[in-house]
């Protein structure tokens, strides 16, 4: 009896104990390096510079950092796989890559990379990186261009190839892969796309209740319709400015929202906007829209697994919507650069264009006459040297605002 | 030390590793959303601003009384259907009710976001109904998508089974011999009915009531894919609020708002639990 007593009270005090203990080790340990350790290998790329392990011969390994939804993960995955067995660089490079899924913890990769800079940690795994272009401008904006090698035609051969630059630090970042918003439609019902938006408007009052976009802040192709419409008719610095002058001069454009607002798809007697991307994109393909504002990438990749109809097509307007490229960057903690490059140089080969290109749509960046660009051709007419690249800042969130308190109560008023 | 103390020590370690993991991640976290739903979010001052945010501002207003219509339809039409129900289930004992008893827990093991793409490709305005109205020619237009009457239909796909099963539990208590012995004194199918088996299954009506009602005032998913624009339910509203404005002071008083909203149907069920305790002891 008094055993089974002294028996149980031990098990509390280490109960208790782990308890404790486990609490304060989580403190302790999520100091400077919490945002870097969301994975485990993120974890030791904070901490101490682990040498990469099975050195394979000459280079040694490449750790690649990449954050996006899982279709970015897959095609980083073939990306490299292919670059380790079978390009040129084949045995020479291992390239490993660091993945952190979007929306388990915002901007967690920037957040990380900025703080093993702000930590002066030095021959870090931060070999190679990926970024978009919001995380390109947040990630300059915090640790500033410096932190990049700049990149030249010896390191990386391919890069005279491709045309479009970054409007953020151009000479230190390599754009490998484009992605825009286009206008989506349907060719059986629409023969003859608009090529302006004043066409488009004009369209859109002949055919009421056949166009839509998404609601801003679910989905980026809403986002984007609403924004250039509203700095279409502000100076062009102002769509890369956070500066919060701009917000005065707002008025203009969210009347024309307004003007529009009765001309939108509707059902059971009311203006609908559907949340995200896909919510206008499926009234599309069902047949209740002829046109809504998407990305590129989502309608081809879904046209081409037949998920949406092979009638859709898609079209950029004058002035165009917005579109981003993606890049790599070689940081300057990172320990192994000429194999950062080397992997730079395979991503802009056209083997390396083209995987991108059948597997998730992407915006060839390079010539594409030696590339098979079959399923995809509507890409072929995209213009990547010229793409409009918005970055408001925290201004999105008030524009989101205004949207959702100004046009969404339209709503309900049909037409 | 004596006994007592020693008994008492063992007590209280025992219990201290789930009271504090719970006052760490429910009570500490719902404190500060409470202190952080009273402050200013620029200036951290004392307000209650974020409070009359959402009862001045005419959009707000309509969300809070846009949800409590959706919930309220639901929570009747749900009860009034899974009553019904439950009595032909209880009552019936043909096959079809044998059939009905096995399958309609169904729903509750498909997943929310598939059932509710499977209802939308239905009642959509392009749905199925629209495409078998075609084939007879007429071109149907629900138009439930986008719409309360959309939403009140999905929520009655989740709740009706739920709320039947525990009415069902409830009346699966009442013994066959008190509704036989009624009937042998005379007692017409319609007296049976009010005066027995209503009053002893009114307390798993309330119950079923209380959580359809608390899982509805927060829904995400259904609003978030078949709702429209404005107004919108408040689970939507709340999400603006932390994830495209990042006012989190708003959130925070939103969430105590939708808290005390719950608590409504929380006192109920606490309510008709102390009268059965009460009535037990006696």
């Amino acid at each position: 009896m008094r055993m089974k007593r002294i028996g149980a009270m031990l098990l509390a005090c280490t109960l208790l104990g782990a308890t404790l203990a486990s609490c304060t080790g989580a403190e302790s340990s999520g100091g400077a390096t919490t945002a870097a350790s969301t994975t485990t290998a993120a974890a030791e790329g904070g901490s101490e510079a682990t040498p990469a392990e099975p050195a394979a011969e000459g280079g040694g390994t490449v750790h690649i950092w990449a954050t996006g939804s899982d279709n970015v993960r897959q095609i980083f995955e073939t990306l490299i796989n292919e670059f380790n067995t079978n390009s040129e660089y084949a045995g020479q490079y291992t390239a490993v890559l660091n993945f952190q899924p979007s929306g388990t913890g915002q901007a967690a990769m920037t957040d990380g990379l900025a703080a093993a800079y702000q930590a002066g940690q030095e021959n870090t795994e931060y070999d190679l990186v990926d970024f978009s272009g919001d995380d390109l401008s947040k990630i300059i904006a915090l640790v500033g261009e410096d932190s990049f090698l700049p990149l030249d035609d010896t390191m990386i051969p391919n890069r005279g190839n491709v045309a479009a630059k970054s409007s953020v630090a151009p000479d230190r970042v390599q754009p490998y892969r484009g992605t825009t918003v286009i206008l989506a439609y349907d060719s059986e019902k629409v023969p003859e796309p608009p090529k302006t938006l004043d066409e488009l408007v004009a369209w859109m009052e002949a055919n009421p209740g056949r166009f839509v976009y998404n609601v801003p802040g679910t989905g980026g192709a809403g986002d984007s319709f609403v924004r250039t419409s509203v700095y279409n008719y502000l100076p062009e610095e102002a769509i890369t400015s956070a500066d919060e002058q701009w917000v005065e001069q707002w008025d203009e454009g969210f009347e024309f929202l307004k003007s529009i607002n009765p001309y939108m798809y509707s059902s059971g007697g009311s203006i609908v906007y559907p949340n995200k991307n896909q919510g206008s994109l499926d009234l599309l393909n069902q047949g209740e829209i002829d046109m809504c504002p998407n990305w590129a990438d989502m309608v081809l990749s879904q046209r081409a697994s037949g998920e949406l109809r092979e009638s859709i097509k898609i079209t950029q307007i004058d002035p165009s919507f917005t579109g981003s490229l993606q890049t790599l960057a070689i940081p300057t903690i990172g320990s192994n650069p000429e194999g950062a490059a080397a992997f730079i140089n395979f991503m802009i080969t056209p083997e390396a264009q083209q995987i991108m290109v059948q597997q998730m749509a992407a915006i060839p960046l390079i010539d594409t006459s030696s590339m098979d660009m079959s399923g995809y051709e509507d890409l072929q007419g995209l213009d990547v040297s010229n793409f409009r690249i918005m970055s408001i800042g925290n201004l999105g969130t008030t524009f989101n605002e205004r949207w959702d308190n100004e046009i969404a109560p339209l709503a309900s008023i049909p037409e | 030390m004596s006994k007592r103390i020693k008994q008492l020590v063992v007590a209280y370690g025992m219990v201290l590793p789930a009271f504090l993991t719970v006052m760490l991640t429910v009570a500490y976290p719902i404190a500060l959303a409470v202190v952080r739903s009273f402050r200013d979010q620029s200036t951290g001052a004392f307000t209650f601003s974020n409070y009359t945010f959402f009862f001045t501002t005419a959009a707000q207003f309509k969300n809070l009384v846009y949800t409590l219509f959706v919930v309220v339809m639901t929570v009747a039409i749900a009860i009034f259907v899974a009553y019904l129900l439950a009595l032909y289930l209880r009552f019936s004992h043909s096959r079809i009710s044998r059939t009905i008893g096995a399958l309609y827990l169904l729903p509750r093991f498909v997943p929310a976001m598939c059932a509710v793409y499977a209802m939308i490709t239905i009642i959509r305005d392009s749905g199925l109904i629209n495409r078998i109205g075609l084939l007879f020619g007429k071109d149907i237009h629900l138009g439930l998508m986008y719409h309360a009457q959309g939403l009140i239909v999905m929520n009655l796909w989740f709740n009706i089974p739920f709320a039947a099963m525990m009415i069902t539990a409830g009346l699966g208590a009442i013994p066959d011999s008190i509704i036989e012995g009624a009937r042998d004194v005379g007692a017409g199918r319609f007296k049976v009915l009010t005066s027995m088996i209503l009053p002893l299954s009114v307390k798993d009506v309330i119950i079923a009531a209380t959580f359809v009602w608390m899982t509805n005032v927060g829904s995400f998913t259904t609003p978030y894919l078949m709702g429209g624009n404005s107004p919108k339910m408040l689970g939507i509203a709340l999400f603006d609020q932390f994830n495209k404005y990042l006012s989190y002071n708003r959130a925070a008083a939103l969430s105590v708002i939708m808290f005390l909203i719950c608590a409504v149907s929380a006192g109920v069920y606490i309510y008709s639990n102390l009268k059965d305790t009460e009535w037990e002891m006696q």
